[in-house]
């Protein structure tokens, strides 16, 4: 999702219109997690990705955030009107791709 | 300087609760959380409300009556905390557990609880993917599960509609005392809360708000791990905890699992928990590693390989993430809900281990029976802090 103008939405006249028209696009692949459902959460407190990912999945499931962590630090940023270097990114946890039971815990490779 | 009735510290499961009963009462309450809600424990754990493995008596007594205050708040919060109740299973590996888990399910069906034995045809019947060598198991048919960060916003919004005010991304930084020793206001970095209440419910950092009134809380945080698996079919739709665990905790006997020494070293048991996203957990671990929330590449193989003992077919499913938690634990395995009759004002409701998540609303109406000077639904004798004197 790309939002056009500048940075923060009191700049952006057309900002409001334009999550209006994009509201039910999906942000969130994995989650199928859409750009309203995000902006709720941020309404409802969630202050960095982590805070959007209790409150809504996105960034749970199999691609673990990889994509929509960056889309939702954006949102964040026009919603909260904040530089990216504010907003504190997920955390980071094992493994880093995918590995099944068998390879992490199997004793018969 | 703004005032209120009662300051809940903390915004996990138990805050949250705590919040949403005496906002409920007309009691007019501020929370106070330092990071946002369901950032700390409540944000890295299970959503297990089990009677499963709770000792006979009054610890079988608190999760079920959480268990019946936790379908209430279904009705009554509007916000879907995923609570289902379609019971746990305890699987039996060997003769010696078959004997300790019949004398268990005897008692507790005295006691009145939905529990039963499975034989070995029953239970590979009901899972068929569990491995041939299963003996038995154990049907609990109230056990029941939820999502706790879910829980924790719900509670928080809801509270939030009868009044509370809640402060996130707030750290207290003193609780201030008049010169009789009685509370009297709780700093924070954005201000003072003038108020006669305060709710201590830090969990694993308890103690530190403990100290701010020269208390002394016996709380340490005791790590566990857990294992999120690929959405994709589920081996069985309810959860499943390995039984052997329970006895080698409770230390019936002298028993020991037929495991690894490294396992057993690490406290790996094999709990399983499909969640309604359709992917599930598999714990779980404990170790006392201070406040260290990194996860281990030992535990994470030692989950693995515990999971695949019981469901071979774990082997070709993916684990997609891992994360550790820090339950708030206390030796003697009880939670700590109780006023200090040393501090005037101050109560704690911490400490509850690995059950906070469930005993979350039984929690929330205790404190506020106490701080509304009502009688409370369970006697609380056994949860005072005085027992560590």
């Amino acid at each position: 999702m790309k939002f056009e103008g500048s940075r923060f939405q009191k700049d952006n006249p057309n900002y409001q219109e334009e999550v209006l028209i994009k509201q039910d696009i999906i942000i969130c692949r994995c989650e199928e997690i859409t750009l309203s459902e995000i902006i709720k959460a941020i309404k409802e407190g969630a202050k960095d990705i982590n805070g959007v990912k209790r409150r809504t999945r996105a960034g749970m499931g199999l691609c673990q955030g990889r994509t929509c962590e960056k889309l939702i630090q954006q949102i964040l940023e026009k919603e909260l009107k904040k530089f990216p270097k504010n907003i504190k990114m997920g955390t980071d946890r094992p493994p880093i791709k995918p590995v099944t039971f068998g390879e992490l815990g199997g004793k018969d490779q | 300087m703004t005032y209120f009735d009662a300051v809940v510290i903390g915004g996990g499961a138990s805050g949250t609760a705590v919040a949403y009963y005496l906002s409920k009462k007309g009691i007019k309450v501020a929370l106070v959380e330092k990071n946002d809600i369901a950032s700390g424990t409540s944000g890295r754990c299970d959503g297990n409300v089990l009677i499963a493995d709770k000792q006979r008596g009054f610890d079988t007594k608190m999760t079920y009556t959480s268990q019946l205050l936790l379908k209430e708040l279904t009705e009554k919060i509007d916000y879907d905390f995923e609570y289902y109740q379609k019971g746990s299973i305890f699987v039996i590996e060997s003769e010696e557990e078959l004997t300790v888990a019949q004398k268990l399910v005897q008692g507790q069906r005295e006691d009145g609880y939905p529990m039963r034995m499975m034989d070995k045809k029953e239970i590979h019947d009901e899972i068929p993917m569990l491995a041939d060598d299963i003996i038995g198991g154990i049907e609990i048919a109230c056990d029941s599960s939820l999502n706790p960060m879910k829980l924790s916003f719900g509670l928080s919004l809801e509270a939030k509609k009868n009044g509370a005010v809640i402060f996130d991304h707030t750290s207290v930084t003193g609780i201030r005392l008049d010169k009789k020793g009685i509370v009297e206001a709780v700093e924070t970095d954005k201000g003072v809360l003038i108020t006669k209440d305060v709710v201590n419910c830090t969990g694993v950092w308890a103690p530190y708000i403990g100290k701010m009134v020269g208390l002394d809380i016996p709380i340490t945080p005791r790590q566990g791990q857990l294992l999120v698996a690929e959405k994709t079919f589920s081996p069985y739709w309810r959860k499943i905890q390995e039984f052997g665990y329970v006895m080698a905790k409770s230390q019936e006997g002298n028993y020991k699992r037929n495991i690894r020494s490294e396992l057993e070293k690490l406290g790996i048991a094999f709990v399983f928990e499909p969640t309604l996203s359709d992917n599930f957990l598999i714990g779980s671990s404990r170790a006392f590693v201070g406040f260290d929330t990194d996860v281990s590449i030992e535990v994470m193989q030692g989950l693995a390989e515990r999971a695949i003992r019981f469901f071979p077919v774990m082997k070709d499913i993916h684990v997609i993430r891992a994360y550790a938690g820090l339950r708030p634990y206390v030796d003697d395995h009880i939670p700590i809900i109780s006023k200090v009759d040393e501090v005037p004002g101050f109560y704690i409701a911490a400490g509850h281990e690995g059950d906070g998540i469930g005993l979350s609303p039984l929690t929330g109406k205790l404190i506020s029976q106490m701080i509304a000077g009502e009688e409370t639904i369970l006697p609380i004798d056994t949860l005072s802090i005085n027992r560590f004197k």
